[in-house]
C-alpha cells in the first residue's frame, strides 16, 4: 500500500461515525485532490480573518467561589487508585489538574503492579471523558431517572419477598470488588433463592477448571519470580495483554535482569499455535496445534513422573527434551505457564508439573480464586431457557453482543419479565433490556478490587461524576437497601477493621492494608489425566483476546482502536489470521476477505499472514463487528463472537474457510519486518563478545553542540521490552496526540510521536535456515522508537525557519509556533519520528474530551511537524523547581511519560552528564548501541541489544 | 511620425516608480506601527469588569500585600485570582450592602463564580512561570507597571516576544533583591548592571544562553 496518495475514500459509515468523534480528522476523508486544494485556499483565506478575532473562552478567569483545601490553581495533584482490567485491578496513580483527572502514572507502592501500567490502564482516562457514555437512566429506551427506578423496584421486590428472591438473578460481569461480593453474599442471606452467574468475553474458566482437575478446588494462580531461572509456556500468555500482565511482565524482567547480571539467562520457553507477546519474547518458541500441545503437556508430566511419554513429532520432541531439561535442571526454580485460552486439560497438566518439579508454593502460587464467579452462562442459559429466571440484573456485562454464537442471548432476554442492565456505555444489551441505567467509571468512583496476587486495592474519584452514573455497589444498594448509601458509605463500612488511620494509609498508598488474599499450600489429587478428545477434521478455529480492544470492552477508546496491534500493527479491525502455508494453499494474501463458517454462522473478514501460526489453524481476535450505531466501534472489523461456541470459548474444530474474491486495504503501521541485513537491533549471545558500540565515535566535521551541564539521553532495554505498547498510550495521554483515523492510517498519517517496531530476528532465521525447520518460531524483536533527539540531528539543516533546534541541555526542540509546514525536517530524518498535522485533527473535539488535554503542552494546529520532546514540559518543571529551590535536578526527578508507564522497566531516562545517574550506568552497558549509529547523528536515545542463549544451545 | 511619449513621460513613469516603491515602504512602516501600537496590544486599555475593582484602592491606598489575593505567585505557574470567600473576608464587615459588589455577593450566595476579564494573555503556546521569576529577582511591576497606581487594572506591556526576549537576553538590567520584588514603584538604580551582575551571580540565573532557549518558554 502507497502511503502517500491522496484516494477517494467510500466507507460512508466509518466516516460520519469519525466525524461524530474527530470533527477535525473527517474533514478530507471524502476528498478529492482538486477539492483538497479548495478547501485548504479558503481555508487560508479564512485563516487570515481568524487571526484577527480575540473570541474565545481564555478571555475570561473564572476563580473558584471556594477555594478547594489543599488545591492551588493549576497545580498537580496525585491520587493513588486502580485502574481496572477485566475487573482485576492494577495500581496506579492518577495525576489531577483543576479536578481534571489528566494521565495515569504507575504506582511503586503497590505490591501487585509495582510502577507499571498497561495500556488499558492509560487509555481508561480517554474512557472517562466519553461523550458517548451512557449518560441517564433509560427505561424502553425513554429516558427516566434513579428516583423513578428505584419506585418501580421496591414493590416489585417486595412481590418476591415471600418465595425468598426466586426467579431473581444477577448477571456479573468480570468483578473483583471485595465489597461487591459481601454485599452479594449478604443479599443471598436475605434473597436464598436468588441466583448469581457471570459473564465475559474473557471467561477464566478454563483456568479454574484446570485447578479443580489438579487440586480439586478453584484456585488463582500467580508467580514469584524472584529465584526463577527458566519458563516455558504452553499455549502461554505469560507476557500478553491481561489483568496479569503489568505485574508478571515485571516480575518476569526484574528476573531475568538479575539473572543477566549473575552471566545467566531466565531462559523462556514457548509452544502455542498462534504467536504472541510470549512466543515473540521466547529464547526458545515452537509452533504447534493445540493438540500437538495437549501431547507435549501430557509428555512432560510423563517424563516428570517417571512414566511413559507419549510419542511426538521430531521438532516437538526436540524442544520437549530441551524443556525438561531446563526444567529438571532448576527444580523449584522453574514456572510452567499455560494461558487464559488453554484447554482445561493442559492447564491440569500444568499444575501438576509444576507440583512435581517443586515449583507449586516456591515459584507458582496459589490462592482462592480473585474473581468473584457466579454460575456459568452455560447454566444461565439452560435457567432462562426453562423460564426459572423472571427479574434479571445485569451489572457491568455485556451477555448480548459477548455471548457465543450459539446463543441468542437478546431473544433469551424475551423470557425475563424484567431486565435490567447497569454499564458504562449503551451497548448491544443496552438496547435489548427494559431499564438500562448508566455505571460511573472508576476514575470518578469510590470502590475497591483485586490484583491477580490477591492483594485488595482502593479505587478512589478523581472527579466528581461527570454523567449520572452510579458504581456497582452503589446500584445494589438502591436496589436491596432500606437507605440507600453512597459507594464510600458502602466501601467504608466493609473496610470499618482498618480504621482511620488505616483508611488513610490506603488513601496514600492505594493499598487496603490487611485486605489481600495469601496464597496456601495444595497438594494435587490422585485423579487421572482425562483422555485427550478427539480433535475433528478441517480447520481449528483458536480465539483469542484483541491485544487493544480485549473483548470489546475497550472498542469505543479511539487510543486503543488506533494503538497498532503489537505483532501485526494493524489499526482499526481485526483480522483473519492463516500461517503463510495456509494462506498459500488457500490462494489467499493479506487484505484478501474470506469467509469463515462454523454450522449455519459465518462472518467474513481480511486475511493476515502471520508468521509462526500452526499451518492447522485459523486466528481471530474478539472485540469487533459491534452493532450499536453511533458508538465508535460501531462497524469496524468482524464479530468472532458469531462463531464461538457455548461448549468452548477458545476454540472450534472443523471451520469451513473460502475466498470471497473481495480485498481491502488495511490500516497497517508497519507492512515491512525484516531487517535486510541492517543491524537495526542487535542481539547479544550469552558468553559472545559485546555486540554494543562501546566508547567509539567515527569524528565529525560539525561542531559539537555547546552545553550547560545537562545532557539529557534514553537507554532503552530491548531485552525487557515486551512490545505491549503501554509506553505508546502514555505518550498519546501526555503529549495531547491526536487520533488521526483509519482512512488516514491507511494514508501512512497516524500521529502517535512514539512507535513500536516489530522485527523477525534475522539471526535466528538464518541459523534455523527457514525451510526445514519450520515448526521453530524466531523469537520477535520489538524496538521502541521515539525521537532519537541526536547530537547531530538532520533534521536541524532542512528546516528553513529554525522551528528546530537545539537546548543547551542536548534537547532537539520542535517549536510549533515557528513551523511553517514544510516537512523538510521528516524528509531528512532518517529514523522517521516526525508527524505532520495534515488536517488539524484536534480541531472540533467534543468538549468533554478537550477536558483530558494536558495543559502543559501545546496542542497542535493543522501544517505543523511535531515530535518526541522527551516530554519537555517534564524536565522544564523539574528546571523551574530546581532553579527555585537551587537544588540540582535529583537522578529520577524527571520521568518521561514511556518510562513512567513501561510494566518492565525497559526505558531509563535521565541525565547522561551525571556519572552517578540510571542512564548513565545503562549507557556504559557493554550491550549499548545506537540506531543506525554509522550516520553518526550521535543519537541521545540508544538502544541495549536483546539477549539470547548461545547458539550451540539452541537445537 | 508624432512621438508617442510626450517630453514629461519620463518624469511621470520616475514620479509613478517612486510612488509605488516608497509606498510599500510606508505600507510595511504603517502595518508595523499599527501591530505595535498600543490599540492592537491593548496596553493602557481597562476592558470592563463585573465588579470594578481598583488595585490602586486595595493596594495602594489600603496596602493589602499582593499574596493576599494572588496567593500562588510565589508557588506556582500562575499568581492564581481569588475566590469569592477572598473577597468575602472583608466584605462581608466593610461595604456589605455597596450596590457595587452586588455581584460579588450573588456569587457568593448562588455558588456561581466571577468571570473577570482576562488583561494580561500569552498566547497558548508559551508557558510562563510566576514562581520562578518572583524567585529569582525579577518584581511584579517589571511585567505589569504600578499596579498601585491603576484605577482600573489594564495591559502595561504588550506581551510581544521581544518584550520577553530583552529580559531573557539581558536578565541584568532587570533583576531586582527579592526585597524589592512586590515594590510596585521599584525604580532601576543608576548602577543597576552592576547590581544586577551580582544578583544574577547570587540568585545562580542563568546566562543569556540557556535563558533564550525555545524550550525555556515554547513545549
Amino acid at each position: 500500500m502507497s502511503s502517500m496518495t491522496v484516494r477517494p475514500h467510500a466507507d460512508s459509515q466509518a466516516a460520519a461515525r469519525l466525524r461524530d468523534h474527530f470533527p477535525g480528522a473527517a474533514d478530507l476523508l471524502h476528498t478529492h485532490r482538486r477539492q483538497f486544494m479548495r478547501v485548504m485556499a479558503a481555508s487560508l483565506a479564512l485563516g487570515g480573518l481568524a487571526g484577527c478575532n480575540d473570541d474565545d473562552t481564555r478571555d475570561d478567569i473564572v476563580p473558584p467561589v471556594q477555594q478547594s483545601q489543599g488545591q492551588a490553581p493549576g497545580e498537580t495533584l496525585t491520587y493513588a487508585s486502580a485502574t481496572l482490567m477485566d475487573g482485576f485491578a492494577n495500581g496506579v496513580r492518577v495525576t489531577t489538574r483543576d479536578g481534571r483527572p489528566l494521565k495515569i502514572e504507575g504506582n511503586p507502592q503497590h505490591p501487585w503492579s509495582q510502577g507499571g501500567t498497561d495500556v488499558f490502564g492509560q487509555a481508561s482516562v480517554l474512557g472517562l471523558y466519553d461523550p458517548f457514555r451512557s449518560q441517564t437512566v433509560t427505561h424502553l429506551t425513554r429516558d427516566s431517572d434513579w428516583p423513578t427506578f428505584r419506585g418501580a423496584m421496591v414493590g416489585r421486590l417486595a412481590a418476591l419477598r415471600a418465595s425468598g428472591g426466586a426467579g431473581l438473578a444477577i448477571l456479573l460481569g468480570p468483578v473483583t470488588s471485595p465489597t461487591l461480593a459481601a454485599q452479594i453474599a449478604q443479599q443471598q442471606g436475605v434473597w436464598p433463592k436468588m441466583r448469581v452467574y457471570s459473564a465475559g468475553g474473557v471467561t477464566r474458566e478454563a483456568v479454574y477448571e484446570g485447578t479443580q482437575r489438579a487440586f480439586g478446588q478453584a484456585l488463582e494462580t500467580h508467580y514469584d519470580f524472584s529465584g526463577v531461572r527458566v519458563a516455558v509456556c504452553l499455549d502461554g500468555d505469560l507476557l500478553d495483554a491481561g489483568p496479569h500482565q503489568v505485574g508478571t511482565a515485571r516480575r518476569w524482567a526484574a528476573a531475568r535482569r538479575k539473572a543477566a547480571a549473575q552471566g545467566g539467562l531466565l531462559t523462556l520457553f514457548a509452544a502455542g499455535p498462534v504467536p504472541n507477546l510470549t512466543s515473540a519474547k521466547a529464547d526458545h518458541a515452537i509452533c504447534a496445534s493445540p493438540a500437538l500441545i495437549d501431547t507435549m503437556a501430557r509428555a512432560l508430566l510423563a517424563q516428570a513422573g517417571g512414566g511413559q511419554a507419549p510419542a511426538l513429532p521430531p521438532q516437538a520432541e526436540a524442544w520437549c527434551a530441551a524443556v525438561w531439561a531446563a526444567l529438571d535442571g532448576a527444580r523449584g526454580a522453574g514456572v510452567v505457564q499455560a494461558g487464559v485460552h488453554a484447554s482445561p486439560a493442559v492447564q491440569e497438566c500444568v499444575h501438576r508439573l509444576n507440583a512435581a518439579l517443586g515449583n507449586t508454593g516456591r515459584t507458582v502460587l496459589h490462592t482462592d480464586p480473585v474473581l468473584i464467579r457466579g454460575q456459568d452462562l452455560r447454566i444461565l442459559v439452560a435457567d432462562v431457557d426453562r423460564g426459572d429466571v423472571h427479574s434479571l440484573l445485569i451489572l457491568g456485562a455485556n451477555p448480548v453482543y459477548e455471548s457465543p454464537g450459539d446463543v441468542n442471548f437478546a431473544a433469551l432476554l424475551g423470557k425475563v419479565s424484567l431486565c435490567i442492565h447497569a454499564g458504562m456505555i449503551v451497548d448491544e444489551t443496552a438496547q435489548s433490556v427494559d431499564w438500562h441505567l448508566p455505571m460511573a467509571h472508576p476514575l470518578e468512583s469510590w470502590g475497591d478490587a483485586r490484583s491477580v496476587d490477591g492483594t485488595a486495592s482502593l479505587i478512589q474519584p478523581t472527579i466528581a461524576p461527570l454523567y449520572d452514573g452510579k458504581t456497582a455497589s452503589e446500584i445494589l444498594s438502591l436496589l436491596f437497601e432500606q437507605e440507600p448509601r453512597s459507594a464510600l458509605e458502602i466501601l467504608r463500612a466493609h473496610w470499618a477493621g482498618l480504621g482511620d488511620a488505616g483508611w488513610r494509609a490506603a488513601q496514600l498508598s492505594g493499598v487496603l492494608a490487611g485486605g489481600g488474599l495469601r496464597p496456601y499450600d495444595v497438594q494435587p489429587t490422585n485423579a487421572p489425566l482425562a483422555q485427550a478428545a478427539p480433535r475433528a477434521a478441517g480447520f481449528e478455529l483458536l480465539f483469542r483476546p484483541d491485544p487493544t480492544v480485549w473483548d470489546g470492552a475497550w472498542a469505543d477508546n479511539a487510543w486503543l482502536q488506533e494503538l497498532p496491534k503489537p505483532l501485526t500493527k494493524i489499526t482499526w479491525e481485526n483480522v483473519v489470521g492463516l500461517s503463510p502455508a495456509t494462506a498459500a494453499a488457500l490462494n489467499v494474501a493479506n487484505g484478501d476477505h474470506v469467509v469463515l463458517r462454523v454450522g449455519a454462522q459465518d462472518v467474513e473478514g481480511p486475511v493476515w499472514v502471520i508468521a509462526g501460526q500452526d499451518d492447522g489453524v485459523v486466528s481471530v481476535t474478539l472485540g469487533y463487528g459491534r452493532r450499536v450505531e453511533g458508538q465508535l466501534s460501531a462497524g469496524l472489523g468482524f464479530d468472532a463472537y458469531r462463531l464461538r461456541r457455548l461448549s468452548d470459548p477458545w476454540g472450534v474444530a472443523g471451520v469451513a474457510v473460502h475466498r470471497t474474491g473481495r480485498t481491502q486495504d488495511l490500516a497497517c503501521t508497519q507492512s515491512h519486518t525484516t531487517m535486510e541485513g541492517h543491524d537495526f537491533i542487535r542481539v547479544q549471545t550469552m558468553g559472545a563478545a559485546p555486540v554494543g558500540d562501546g566508547d567509539r565515535a567515527a569524528p565529525t566535521l560539525y561542531a559539537a553542540q555547546e552545553g550547560d551541564g545537562r545532557a539529557w539521553g534514553m537507554v532503552i532495554d530491548l531485552d525487557a521490552c515486551i512490545g505491549c505498547n503501554a509506553c505508546i498510550t502514555a505518550c498519546q495521554a501526555e503529549n495531547n496526540i491526536a487520533v488521526v483515523g483509519r482512512d488516514a492510517v491507511l494514508q501512512g498519517r497516524e500521529m502517535q510521536w512514539l512507535r513500536v517496531d516489530v522485527y523477525a530476528d534475522a539471526r535466528a532465521e538464518a541459523a534455523h535456515g527457514g525451510g526445514e525447520d519450520a515448526a521453530v518460531v524466531a523469537p520477535v524483536r520489538f524496538q521502541p522508537v521515539p525521537c532519537m533527539q541526536c547530537e547531530q540531528a538532520p533534521c536541524e539543516v532542512g528546516c528553513p525557519v529554525e522551528a528546530t533546534l537545539h537546548d543547551h541541555e542536548g534537547l532537539n526542540l520542535m517549536v510549533y509556533n515557528r513551523c511553517i509546514g514544510t516537512r523538510a525536517c521528516s524528509g531528512y530524518c532518517p529514523y522517521k519520528v516526525r508527524r505532520f498535522n495534515w488536517t488539524d485533527y484536534s480541531a472540533g473535539a467534543a468538549p468533554s474530551m478537550v477536558e483530558q488535554r494536558n495543559p502543559d503542552v501545546t496542542v497542535r494546529a493543522r501544517g505543523v511537524m511535531e515530535k518526541c520532546t522527551y516530554c519537555v514540559q517534564r524536565i522544564v518543571q523539574a528546571r523551574i523547581v530546581s532553579d527555585r529551590d537551587d537544588t540540582p535536578i535529583a537522578d529520577g526527578a524527571v520521568i518521561t511519560a514511556c518510562q513512567g508507564a513501561c510494566p518492565t522497566g525497559a526505558i531509563v531516562f535521565g541525565d547522561l552528564a551525571r556519572k552517578d545517574s540510571a542512564v548513565a550506568r545503562a549507557h556504559a552497558d557493554p550491550r549499548r548501541y545506537a540506531l543506525l549509529g554509522e550516520l553518526n547523528t550521535r543519537p541521545r536515545t540508544t538502544y541495549l541489544a536483546a539477549q539470547a542463549p548461545a547458539l550451540a544451545q539452541r537445537g | 511620425m508624432r512621438q508617442l511619449f510626450a517630453p514629461g513621460a519620463d518624469a511621470i513613469l520616475r514620479l509613478a516608480l517612486f510612488v509605488v516603491a516608497a509606498g510599500s515602504v510606508m505600507m510595511l512602516v504603517v502595518a508595523g506601527a499599527v501591530a505595535n501600537s498600543d490599540y492592537v496590544s491593548m496596553v493602557g486599555i481597562a476592558p470592563a469588569q463585573p465588579v470594578p475593582f481598583s488595585h490602586k484602592h486595595h493596594s495602594g491606598e489600603l496596602g493589602l500585600d499582593c499574596r493576599y489575593c494572588h496567593a500562588t505567585v510565589e508557588t506556582e505557574a500562575t499568581a492564581g485570582m481569588p475566590p469569592t470567600y477572598t473577597c468575602m473576608t472583608c466584605h462581608s464587615q466593610i461595604w456589605t450592602g455597596a450596590p457595587m459588589l452586588a455581584p460579588v455577593r450573588d456569587s457568593l450566595a448562588s455558588h456561581t463564580p466571577l468571570a473577570w476579564t482576562r488583561v494580561n494573555r500569552l498566547p497558548d503556546y508559551v508557558y510562563f512561570n510566576h514562581a520562578i521569576h518572583v524567585s529569582k529577582g525579577i518584581g511584579c511591576s517589571s511585567c505589569h507597571g504600578d499596579m498601585t497606581a491603576m484605577q482600573m487594572t489594564m495591559r502595561a506591556q504588550s506581551f510581544h516576544m521581544d518584550f520577553c526576549l530583552q529580559c531573557h537576553r539581558n536578565p541584568a538590567a532587570n533583576v531586582r533583591p527579592i526585597g524589592e520584588v512586590l515594590n510596585m514603584t521599584w525604580q532601576a538604580p543608576p548602577d543597576q548592571m552592576a547590581r544586577g551582575r551580582a544578583l544574577v551571580a547570587q540568585y545562580h540565573i542563568r546566562g543569556a544562553a540557556v535563558l533564550t532557549d525555545c524550550s525555556t518558554c515554547h513545549r
